[in-house]
């Protein structure tokens, strides 16, 4: 009876633990996904060490674009393609963004689990995963381009549906998080799901959700110009032009709109998210943590 | 009128919540339900709206039946009944008119609140009721910022706009502080004389009960064992009713 001794007399019922067949599955997994991946990316690592010496000389060659006077032909000319193509490409990212954002408000309801049916949140699911683990790029080549003619519309439909996955997913994780004691309250008080879900369900996921819009909007910055690349229009078809004619100087001028419209963007689209973060209650650390997956 | 005859709440998990209970409320009474932690009392307040099905017998409220009832008469039957929580289960993020209008919703179709468009007669209700509670000026305030009280004030006011017959509450006072308590209940007794609401309360501070109780409900194991006035229930029933003696904790800090 030695071990009993710090036992108290009456022992009620343990309650029984979850079990852990999910989390030793998924980590099993992982490895596998780790060792496999070492596998199969035989990239040839002797070359790497080219980019210091190569690499400097094509930077040299870019930067002397950007020391000419702006308004000397043709350095006007390439200031004000390069400013207008970052303008359509600003656009495209924006219309692409409320494309996926309007797409995702249904498919995030479907896909939540304490709104929809198990088995519509299970084929919701399946759906934006396979959309999540599609690049825009995939989009626009194969499902856009042929339909819609090469141009800044179809890159902006491209972003748009390429959003859905991320949005849609996070959209249903923000549901999942809200607190249910409004809902019952509104159940409660004979209100019918519509009501429900506007003003219970959104009104408690509204701050994250246009927070993730906007880092969406972000992201849709750059995947706009790299479309433009492949010819969806924007300052990615000019780069692509320019590198065709080896402009270095033009191409310098581009990269640089670009890097700084980039960084641009991002300050003020943060800004505004963190007002709507710091008005809401929640987390930023959270919502961060949650667009790391955009 | 509230009538349960011989209703038994089974949980899916198979715990019993009520355990073959027949009660009779009639029209505007103050009834107080007492018992221990998981006693029941919450099961029995919710089957009476539905939110926990009945599994057997028969439970009417005003005479409709809602045993069994389809969801449509189910939202028609929650429409007359307010609700109180413990934690006031409001929706922080938007403003308390918002909050207030969820007891309205059964009435206003969705094209309007899908988009928040408020009749004036919807928003002079809303404000009515948050006059009964004394906050009208928060109206626009975000709910977010009002203190535990006002908060529950708020929910007062929701339920209200209801214009509801019956009022139940789940241990609305159980999340405030003694002095808030009091306030709060003093407003749900002035509610239930003023505008004749049958009003159905959770309580676990006993001198609470016998306050406001003009009935009070004893329950232990999903049964109901003490059914009289608040001042028939002394100590000897508490300890009846909890199965063991009184303590300090079982009184409202500062107030017996
Ligand atoms: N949703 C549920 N599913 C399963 N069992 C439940 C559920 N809700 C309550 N129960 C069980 O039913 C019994 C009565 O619970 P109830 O919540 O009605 O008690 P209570 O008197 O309100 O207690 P408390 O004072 O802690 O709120 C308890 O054994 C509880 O565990
Ligand atoms: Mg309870």
């Amino acid at each position: 009876m030695s071990t009993a001794s710090t036992a108290s007399e009456t022992r009620t019922v343990r309650p029984e633990e979850p079990g852990k067949a999910r989390a030793t599955i998924g980590a099993i997994v992982l490895v596998i996904l780790v060792v496999a991946g070492g596998y199969l990316s035989n990239a040839d690592w002797g070359k790497l060490p080219d980019i210091f010496t190569e690499g400097g000389r094509y930077f040299s060659l870019m930067l002397k674009g950007l020391v000419q006077n702006p308004f000397s032909e043709p350095y006007s000319e390439y200031w004000s393609a390069a400013l207008g193509g970052m303008l359509e490409s600003i656009s495209m990212a924006w219309i692409g963004t409320m494309i996926g954002a309007v797409l995702s408000i249904p498919m995030g309801f479907l896909a939540a689990r304490n709104v929809s049916h198990p088995v519509v949140v299970q084929v919701t699911r399946v759906i934006l995963n396979a959309i999540r683990t599609l690049p825009e790029l995939v989009f626009a080549i194969i499902l856009l381009l042929p339909i819609f003619g090469f141009g800044p519309n179809a890159g902006a439909l491209a972003l748009g549906v390429g959003a859905v996955g991320t949005l849609g997913k996070l959209t249903a994780e923000a549901l999942e998080g809200i607190d249910p004691g409004p809902v019952e309250a509104a159940r409660a008080s004979g209100a019918p799901g519509s009501a429900i879900l506007r003003w219970t369900y959104w009104s408690q996921v509204l701050p994250e959700v246009l927070a993730f819009w906007l880092y969406r909007f972000e992201i849709n910055i750059r995947a706009s110009a790299i479309l433009g690349i492949i010819g969806a229009g924007g300052i990615g078809s000019v780069l692509s032009q320019a590198f065709r004619y080896r402009e270095w100087d033009f191409i310098g001028i581009l990269l640089f709109v670009i890097i700084v419209v980039t960084v641009l963007v991002d300050a003020v689209s943060g800004a505004v998210r963190h007002r709507i973060i710091a008005g809401s209650g929640v987390s930023d650390a959270k919502v961060e943590q949650d667009a790391a997956t955009l | 009128m509230i009538e349960l005859n011989g209703v038994t709440v089974r949980y899916p998990n198979g715990v019993v919540g009520l355990d073959d209970v027949s009660l009779t409320i009639p029209d505007g009474q103050f009834v107080v339900v007492v018992g221990l932690s998981g006693a029941g009392k919450s099961t029995l307040i919710r089957t009476i709206n539905g939110l926990v099905p009945v599994t057997e017998g028969s439970l009417k409220v005003d005479g409709v039946e809602v045993a069994g009832a389809s969801q449509r008469r189910l939202r028609d039957v929650r429409s007359d009944i307010g609700m109180i929580f413990q934690s006031f289960n409001l929706v922080k993020r938007t403003s308390v008119m918002n909050n207030v209008m969820m007891g309205q919703m059964h009435a206003i179709p969705a094209y309007r609140s899908l988009i928040g468009a408020w009749s004036a007669d919807e928003k002079e209700r809303a404000f009515q009721a948050l006059e009964r509670v004394g906050i009208v000026e928060k109206a626009w305030t975000r709910a977010s910022q009002l203190s535990g009280g006002q908060q529950q004030r708020v929910a007062i006011a929701r339920a209200l706009a209801q214009d509801p017959k019956v009022m139940l509450a789940d241990e609305p006072v159980a999340s405030l502080d003694p002095p808030t308590a009091q306030m709060v209940m003093k407003d749900l007794q002035r509610i239930n004389r003023e505008l004749d609401i049958t009003t159905m309360v959770n309580l676990h501070f006993l001198d609470l009960a016998r306050q406001f109780g003009d009935r009070v409900i004893g329950m232990r194991a999903g049964k109901v064992v003490f059914d009289g006035t608040g001042a028939e229930a002394d100590d000897a029933v508490f300890e009846e009713i909890y199965g063991r003696s009184l303590t300090a904790d079982d009184v409202l800090p500062g107030h017996a």
